[in-house]
């Protein structure tokens, strides 16, 4: 029995369906509105543009990110790249320079009283500032703050840094007093980071859970739009407070906006096509920009700790001081920085507080390479024969690249180490708190209150301290460092620690890194963009026309 | 009909069910405490504020109480908020997915529109240089991966030539002619290996219908060669390549996990991988379920297409 053919309910010609895409694909091609010279021309990246007067108001300022912002309510975020986002929108109880010391001029606190017995600070606070919501900030707001972190169920990422603070009193409008349990050196440098952040309570009230992307603070940029995953549009507040040096208004932008470009490769491509404004760029691609006469190039050394050796020193076979001291002898940084970081990140010369900071001395007695050294490490702990451990590292190129070369270089005296490589997220933990792994591979980020890594890395009860060895004469150290408001009697403190810290192997830094942040010539102050903690900061960046 | 269909969304729940249990099974069994997950490294939480997050999310209760809990939530339609940022499930999702409809939508309308025509040219032209051309052409497809292919593009049309934009996604309903130029290389990238696998389903059943009697009948007839291709024999080799369409949904949402990093998409795709990394339980659980749905639906539309092309088939009782 034969089929019967089915009648197709509509005809096409042989030639539609491609003639239709090619259509599609030649228009949407063709109504580029722009070709690439003329982008490349409105971005600037035609020639260096000469050097002009004064700052410009206005202009639209693109930036390429690489990762996301977990929040933009500065005390809930969970990570440290989040600063990227929140500094334009918010103002800092006390700021800080560079070098960490208070600069008022910038702080929302413009003085302040410290006393002793009983312990606190008094803050006299900016008058006539107002929230982007249009609520006054004042002594009131400061207290709800404050008492929004310490809460433990705001769940606020900071509450550590903050735990010396025992209660906030309002004097008056403008003044505030914070009661502490202990004298507080560290405050300043805490309170110049997330701590320290100043949002509207009226609107944390109204919007609730929702406020962490509606975020009200003082700051030079309000939040126009965000899309998650995608971008943040931040445009000027008209009322921000902030000036100048010559006393003109900040911030000079109209507009900026952050883009999330996770690979390096697309947002380096991004800035040379003129897609974007300004990137930081991954090591291999400075030397290409260095090139690019188009393109300026600010570097920030000691941005972070590029890599280190991490070790829990409880966990066999490395809770032997000498197999740590032997490893920490037997790795060259010269090569790994040669091999694997374009010859761009700097040998480390000193403890976790790198180059840049104001605690960082170059220690001469701090473990660097010496095979014989190592060799004989290895003798003193009975260990010539070898030993065989597994080390964590996390799914960054770099680090894989540089654990391999660390276990190469290892091998050369004995030592078998294996590499487990897994998301950051799980390495960190499973390291930290699983007690799974004897060393760690890792980077750090830049945390210039040199109290943040000492509490959190080195003293006993510290997340991040994997062994949670119990060391009196650590710990003393390390709330004495917090303690103390003398800042040459600190880094006295910090060095003493460091001793500790590299001469037993608890952290082998072994090349401190270096922040390049990229951008046409047209892009001006970019020798402004980088704060005190190497995260942007586009108050004072400008267009030229 | 009726019946079928409620035989079919009866069906639908016990393998929803699975799913979602299986994949929250999984989500805890990864070694390390959830609680830490939730913030980055680098940064810290006390004690306290550790043990504020295991009761608020029930993380200390086994893990049937856990999943019955969330069950529980879901079918009050509360899908909880995400712990990466603190955002409404529902609400971040219901977005995202009209991304990852959109590309996903693009790059099946590309995958039909080339893979079909390309098929029966190269049936019709069996043995020709069209035919080897689109063979080639369709191997390479399903050979080469389309994360590749999606560098490529990016490296070729968006920063070599600067032709089309490489990053990033714009909303149709804002600027739909820009939306339609974000479109392009994330399409193309996805829509490959679905184009070529499309392309040699519909040759090959476009020969075996060629090679039907009730075709030599209709030439015999004096009917054109227009009308016997498009009338006669396109209709009925239609019916597998309705079946591979349908099965290309799921592909494309494992797709979409690749293309939509790569091209900086905030699609469905992102957020899960973001997910998963992170650990935010109730993101993947209500991104598996979403999935789980879709591909269950485009299967019962599949069944529910072919029977409508097909008189012949019938929905069993």
């Amino acid at each position: 029995m034969s089929i019967v053919p089915l009648q197709s309910p509509s005809r096409l010609s042989v030639s539609a369906p491609s003639l239709l895409l090619a259509g599609l694909l030649t228009f949407v091609v063709a109504c580029a509105p722009e070709s690439r010279a003329d982008r490349l021309e409105s971005a600037g990246l035609k020639a260096r543009p000469p050097a002009v007067g004064g700052p410009r108001y206005g202009g639209h300022l693109r930036v390429g990110h690489s990762l996301e912002p977990t929040s933009l309510d500065a005390i809930l975020g969970r990570s440290g790249a989040d600063a990227y986002f929140w500094r334009q929108i918010f103002d800092q109880l006390v700021d800080a320079d560079p070098q960490l010391n208070p600069r008022p001029e910038t702080s929302l606190a413009t003085s302040w009283e410290i006393a002793t017995d009983p312990d606190s600070i008094t803050f006299h606070l900016r008058e006539g500032v107002v929230f982007h919501d249009g609520t006054p900030f004042n002594a009131h707001a400061v207290k709800a703050n404050i008492e929004r972190i310490l809460d433990p169920a705001t769940v606020a990422t900071p509450r550590a840094s903050l735990a010396v603070i025992e209660g906030v009193e309002v004097i008056d409008e403008y003044t505030v007093r914070f009661d502490l349990a202990g004298p507080w050196g560290a405050g300043f440098g805490m309170l110049a980071d997330r701590g320290g952040v100043m949002s509207s309570p009226a609107a944390i009230e109204a919007l609730g859970a929702d406020y962490g992307w509606s975020p009200s603070g003082t700051g030079p940029f309000r939040v126009k739009e965000v899309i998650t995953g995608t971008l943040v549009h931040f445009v000027r507040n008209e009322d921000y407070w902030g000036r100048d040096e010559h006393g003109n208004q900040l911030p000079y932008l109209d507009e900026v906006t952050v883009r999330v470009i996770r690979d390096e490769t697309v947002r380096a491509a991004a800035l040379r096509t003129g897609e974007i404004d300004v990137t930081y760029l991954p090591y291999k691609d400075v030397s290409t920009f260095e090139r690019d006469e188009r393109v300026r190039i600010e570097t920030m050394p000691g941005g972070g700790i590029a890599l280190t050796l991490v070790f829990n020193v409880d966990k066999p076979p490395l809770d032997d001081v000498n197999v740590r001291l032997a490893i920490a002898h037997a790795v060259d940084p010269t090569v790994i920085n040669r091999a694997i970081f374009f010859d761009r990140a700097i040998e480390a010369d000193a403890g976790m507080w790198p180059v840049g900071s104001w605690v960082h001395e170059p220690d001469g007695e701090r473990p660097t390479y010496d095979v014989d050294k190592a060799r004989q490490y290895l003798a003193k702990a009975g260990r010539e024969s070898g030993l065989e451990f597994t080390a964590v590292t996390h799914h960054n190129p770099l680090l894989v690249s540089s654990a391999e070369v660390v276990r190469a270089m290892l091998k050369k005296i004995g030592i078998h180490m294996d590499i487990d490589v897994l998301s950051s997220g799980p390495a960190t933990e499973r390291f930290n708190h699983g007690q799974e792994y004897p060393m760690f591979i890792t980077s750090w980020s830049r945390y210039p209150e040199p109290d943040w890594m000492a509490s959190l890395a080195y003293k006993s009860d510290g997340y991040y301290n994997p062994g949670n060895v119990l060391r009196p004469d650590v710990d003393e150290l390390v709330e004495l460092g917090a303690s103390l408001y003398d800042n040459e009697a600190r880094k006295q403190v910090y060095i003493e620690l460091n001793r500790t810290v590299l001469g037993e192997a608890w952290f082998t830094p072994l090349l401190y890194g270096v922040t390049f942040a990229a951008a046409p010539g047209r892009v001006r102050n970019l020798d402004q963009l980088m704060g005190w903690d190497g995260k942007m900061n586009f108050a004072t960046i400008w267009l030229e026309e | 009909m009726r019946s079928f269909l409620a035989r079919r969304l009866l069906q639908a729940v016990p393998v929803l069910l699975l799913v979602t249990f299986l994949v929250f099974a999984l989500m805890l069994a990864i070694p390390g405490d959830p609680a830490r997950a939730f913030i980055g490294p680098g940064e810290a939480l006390d004690e306290e504020q550790l043990q504020l997050i295991r009761e608020r999310h029930h993380l200390d209760e086994p893990v049937i109480v856990q999943y019955l809990i969330w069950l529980g939530n879901v079918l009050q339609g509360d899908f909880g908020r995400s712990t990466q940022n603190m955002r409404p499930v529902a609400e971040e999702l219901g977005g995202r997915a009209l991304v990852t409809l959109q590309f996903g939508l693009a790059a099946w309308i590309l995958a039909v529109l080339v893979g079909v025509p390309a098929g029966i040219a190269s049936a019709v032209y069996r043995g020709k240089p069209i035919d080897y051309a689109a063979t080639v052409v369709s191997i390479g497809g399903v050979a080469i991966p389309n994360f590749w292919l999606g560098i490529m593009a990016i490296r070729l049309f968006g920063v070599g030539r600067g032709w089309l934009p490489s990053q990033g996604y714009v909303s149709l309903f804002d600027d739909p002619l820009q939306s339609l130029r974000h479109m392009v290389l994330p399409a193309f990238a996805l829509g490959v290996t679905s184009c070529a696998l499309i392309m040699r389903q519909s040759r090959s059943a476009m020969l075996e219908v060629l090679a039907q009697d009730y075709l030599r009948t209709s030439r015999a007839r004096g009917s054109r060669e227009r009308t016997v291709i498009w009338s006669h024999a396109l209709r009925n080799a239609l019916l597998p390549v309705i079946t591979i369409l349908g099965l290309q949904t799921g592909r494309i949402f494992a797709g979409a996990i690749v293309i939509e990093t790569l091209f900086g998409i905030p699609g469905t795709g992102q957020y899960i991988v973001q997910a998963i990394f992170a650990r935010d339980f109730l993101v993947v659980q209500a991104a598996v379920l979403l999935m789980a749905v879709a591909v269950l639906a485009a299967n019962l539309v599949t069944d529910l297409a072919c029977a409508w092309l097909d008189p012949r088939i019938k929905f069993g009782d």
